[in-house]
């Protein structure tokens, strides 16, 4: 972990690329999904693929949106503690949304 | 010397408005769009694991006019978001530099974002 600045660079080119397809697969679904009424919602999480894929989602989108958004309080922010404290804000936020998103799908699941 | 207060690049008031400026601010907004959006997709994912009570309303606002826009917006802004990121992508890599080039692959990602839109929801 030498140049920490270039591991973020890399970190946050690799998510997005990732996240493409994980990001087309969650669209489909979504159409789909908004027309299902609670059963059938529940049944679309049946298998252990779409809980996969949504997983990898979620933990893939909090990580890219904690890098994005470090990047935009980096350029509009010149308070230090201002900063400091916002991006506490944002790894909180970047890791509690996916950790519950998981959650509810292993609940779903089990 | 401490000097908070100066302005910040870009100069809105004195700024000539090209496409390239506007499709970037837009690639930061629709970023930010994007955050509040993941926070929606959790929370639907949340009421899903509780129960029905909460799903089915979830679901009903969904299904009115605000909810479909929504809807149609927040996708939007995750594909324009996804297109302008593979532009992005390209020039990390080092192509697409010539302002020609640049301008071109801009109209393309918008025309995409808004038919991909499109073909989502309505098709």
């Amino acid at each position: 972990m030498k140049n920490h600045a270039l591991n973020k660079w890399i970190i946050q080119r690799a998510s997005a690329i990732v996240l493409i397809p994980l990001l087309l697969f969650f669209l489909y679904s979504l159409v789909d999904l908004v027309n299902q009424d609670y059963a059938g919602a529940l049944d679309a999480f049946d298998n252990y693929l779409s809980i996969i894929i949504f997983t990898l989602f979620l933990i893939f989108s909090g990580l890219h949106l904690k890098l994005g958004l470090n990047e935009i309080i980096e350029d509009y922010i010149q308070d230090e503690r201002l900063k400091a404290n916002l991006n506490k804000v944002i790894i909180l936020y970047s890791a509690v949304l996916p950790i519950i998103g998981i959650i509810s799908l292993i609940k779903i699941i089990l | 010397m401490e000097n908070n207060s100066g302005p910040l690049s870009p100069h809105i008031q004195i700024y000539k408005w090209q496409l390239s400026s506007l499709l970037s601010i837009t690639h930061r907004i629709t970023g930010i769009t994007n955050v509040i959006g993941f926070f929606l997709i959790v929370l639907w994912i949340l009421f899903l694991s509780i129960g029905p009570e909460y799903y089915n309303f979830y679901q009903k606002f969904l299904r009115t006019f605000v909810g479909k826009f929504i809807l149609v917006g927040f996708t939007w802004s995750f594909v324009y978001h996804m297109f302008n990121g593979i532009r992005h992508l390209a020039w990390d890599f080092g192509y697409g530099y010539e302002i020609k080039t640049a301008n071109f692959s801009g109209v393309i990602v918008l025309l995409l974002s808004i038919i991909t839109t499109f073909f989502i929801w309505i098709i």
